[in-house]
């Protein structure tokens, strides 16, 4: 009786340990996915922000802006101040 | 019958739990064998065949300007190289690249270097380094063995030439070589980190170990403000083509603090596409170019007269002659002038009164006092290779020098320390050294914010004078181009005569062209500097530099919503305030 019990706690140890592994190597698996994945975001959102950045350079805007909508200088009477600094 | 069979049953029973417990046994041992006395020796080969250490390059620290847009940042990159499996022939080898010629645009000189590497043998051939994206998936599509990427990161700079020699160059391997990215290199840089990746057989990652954290680099915030940077780089160039000048340059600073909010140089070019010869890149005329200053220079002799006490506000000078003989050297006025007062020979920029009440300084006040403004010595920009000028010390000084010095020249200055001298005046006599990056951005503490020292090197008294003296020259002086409608604007044009060696002397047709001055006067917003160098047609300051000065003030003012002062009050209270002053 002791023997099949001793024999059934290794059986349940060693299963365990199988499990604890074959868990381990799973999750380090899905972090390395989600870290990658992280990176790539970050990444993505670095070139966004820099395109982004390159897009609204003063340049690009004055040309957009006089070439191609037609816009011109505020004349001196147009500029209105919305505060009055002494 | 049964009793046999029962026993029979119970031998074979007994016999398969024997084997059985053998078979768990011999497991056990087995296994106990493997995890525990083996483990080291297991653990060792399995690292070996499926770990791989990496170096990670910490990402570079972005710059932005100091509305927080980005003006350069680092962004991951593919770089095409090439290993060869042993013992592959070499014009095998050569086959490869040949293919790859048109795709990643290999020059005969790359080509050669890579077919001598191959004859090396070598391991490890770069074929070309931060390729786009576009010939990675090319390179790709060819299914070459042997040829693989390496990621790295390339510097972008989203405004192309905007604050160019401000911000300056990285090289292939995006270490800084000008500019703000040369002189903040080891901030912005960070430190390598260490990977260790652990693959299973299908080479997926399974475990990831950071040995060393990668330390990124410090993000960095400049002074300078992109509009404003804009602005100054449009309106430089608009005069650069006009004047057909040789270079020109343009500074703007916030007096109180010196922060510069703008250095503009012209030639420029695109810092993401730089020549290949990038000299003029790295020289940042503002701060490597000495010349002469001229009459800018007159205010400088002027705040020596004035806190020496060795003029008076209501002391004429006889300018009649239109010029002056010092140690057998004859000066000239730029026109004819009768009697002048103090103030009116600064606002008229006189050279024949300058000289009068310049000589009256004595030497060693005027040394002295030149040395407070700090010229012959750095400003301490924090800005690479920054020239000190040249100022002679006083032992070494002729009968000529002291003339000489109060109108400008016997001195080698740069651009910004003539503007830290008109920033001493517009902060009532405190001297502020001038600087481009407003804060390091440190994650693992407070973000730095830049502490600046100012010190006292004329009274509130003189400087207010010489505010109202150059006030007075905007509005009815030498300085008259750069008068804004509505706005008071205080400032000094300077034209100076460059030496010429192939005549040993100084040239009649080439000029450096200057105007220095801040507005509003009695509480600046802004300073600024303008230099241009060798004008064709227009030369002097007055025609040159303060139209400039103008244009771009007028637009920096609109900017930063400095409202109109009353416009027709403007000459009287520039007039009453140097009435009182002379009281």
């Amino acid at each position: 009786m002791l023997f099949v019990f001793c024999t059934i706690i290794v059986i349940f140890i060693l299963t365990f340990y199988i499990w604890h592994q074959m868990e381990s190597i799973r999750i380090g698996y899905e972090i390395g996915t989600l870290e990658e994945k992280v990176l790539t975001l970050q990444r993505e959102v670095d070139e966004l922000e820099t395109e982004k950045s390159s897009l609204l350079s003063l340049d690009r805007v004055e040309k957009i802006a006089k070439e191609e909508l037609n816009l011109v200088e505020p004349k001196k009477e147009q500029l209105v101040y919305d505060e009055f600094i002494p | 019958m049964s009793t046999v069979f029962q026993n029979r049953a119970r031998i074979r029973i007994i016999i398969l739990g024997f084997f059985f417990m053998i078979w768990l046994v011999g497991l056990t041992i087995r296994l106990i064998q493997l995890q525990v006395f083996e483990h080291p020796r297991l653990k060792t080969e399995v690292l070996e065949q499926n770990q791989n250490r990496n170096t990670v390059h910490p990402k570079r620290g972005t710059i932005y300007d100091c509305m927080g847009n980005i003006l350069a940042r680092s962004l991951p990159i593919q770089s095409v190289f090439f290993s060869p499996f042993k013992g592959e022939p070499s014009n095998l080898q050569l086959e490869k690249i040949k293919k790859l010629k048109r795709i990643l645009d290999l020059s005969e000189n790359e080509l050669q270097s890579i077919h001598k590497r191959i004859e090396r043998n070598s391991s490890f051939i770069w074929l070309k380094r931060k390729i786009s994206p576009e010939q990675e998936d090319k390179v790709k599509k060819l299914y070459l063995s042997g040829i693989y990427f390496l990621e790295e990161t390339k510097r972008f700079y989203p405004h192309g030439r905007l604050a160019a020699h401000i911000l300056g160059r990285v090289n292939i391997d995006d270490v800084g070589a000008s500019g703000i990215e040369y002189k903040y290199n080891s901030v912005l840089e960070g430190k390598k980190g260490e990977h260790l990746i652990l693959r299973d057989a299908k080479k997926r990652e399974y475990r990831f170990e950071t040995l060393k954290e990668p330390e990124a680099g410090k993000d960095l915030i400049l002074t300078i403000d992109e509009t404003v940077q804009y602005y100054a780089e449009k309106e430089l160039e608009k005069a650069m083509r006009k004047t057909e000048a040789s270079w020109g340059t343009v500074v703007i600073s916030q007096p109180a603090t010196g922060e510069i909010l703008a250095m503009a140089n012209y030639p420029t070019c695109d810092l993401n596409n730089p020549p290949s010869m990038p000299l003029s890149l790295d020289r940042n005329k503002a701060i490597h170019h000495n010349f002469e200053p001229g009459s800018t220079f007159k205010i400088v002799t002027a705040a020596a007269a004035v806190e020496a006490r060795k003029v008076n506000l209501t002391d004429s000078f006889d300018c009649s002659k239109g010029f002056i003989r010092v140690a057998g050297k004859t000066i000239r006025d730029h026109e004819l002038f009768g009697v002048l007062s103090f103030p009116e020979i600064i606002i008229h920029s006189s050279n024949v009164g300058t000289i009068q009440f310049g000589q009256s300084i004595g030497d060693e006040i005027f040394f002295e006092t030149i040395k407070a403004f700090g010229f012959g010595k750095k400003t301490g920009i924090d800005l690479p290779a920054e020239e000190k000028g040249i100022f002679r010390p006083l032992d070494n000084w002729t009968q000529i020098s002291a003339a000489s010095l109060s109108i400008g020249y016997e001195i080698s200055v740069t651009t910004i320390q003539l503007l830290q001298a008109i920033n001493a005046v517009a902060n009532k006599g405190f001297i502020i050294s001038p600087s481009v990056v407003k804060k390091i951005l440190d994650p693992a503490e407070e973000s730095r914010e830049k502490p600046y020292r100012r010190k006292r090197i004329i009274s509130e008294r003189t400087a207010t004078l010489l505010t109202s003296i150059l006030q007075n020259a905007v509005q009815r002086g030498t300085g008259i181009a750069a008068r804004i409608n509505g706005y008071r604007v205080a400032g000094k044009t300077g034209t100076a005569q460059k030496f010429d060696p192939s005549i040993g002397g100084y040239s009649s047709t080439v000029h450096t062209s200057s105007f220095a001055g801040f507005v509003p006067a009695d509480n600046p917003a802004f300073s600024m500097i303008v230099v241009i160098d060798e004008a064709k047609g227009p030369y002097t300051g007055g025609e040159v530099a303060a139209p400039l000065f103008r244009e771009i003030a007028t637009l920096v003012l609109r900017y930063l919503r400095i409202p109109k002062q009353q416009e027709h009050l403007n000459t009287i209270i520039a007039e009453r305030r140097l009435r009182q002053v002379e009281r």
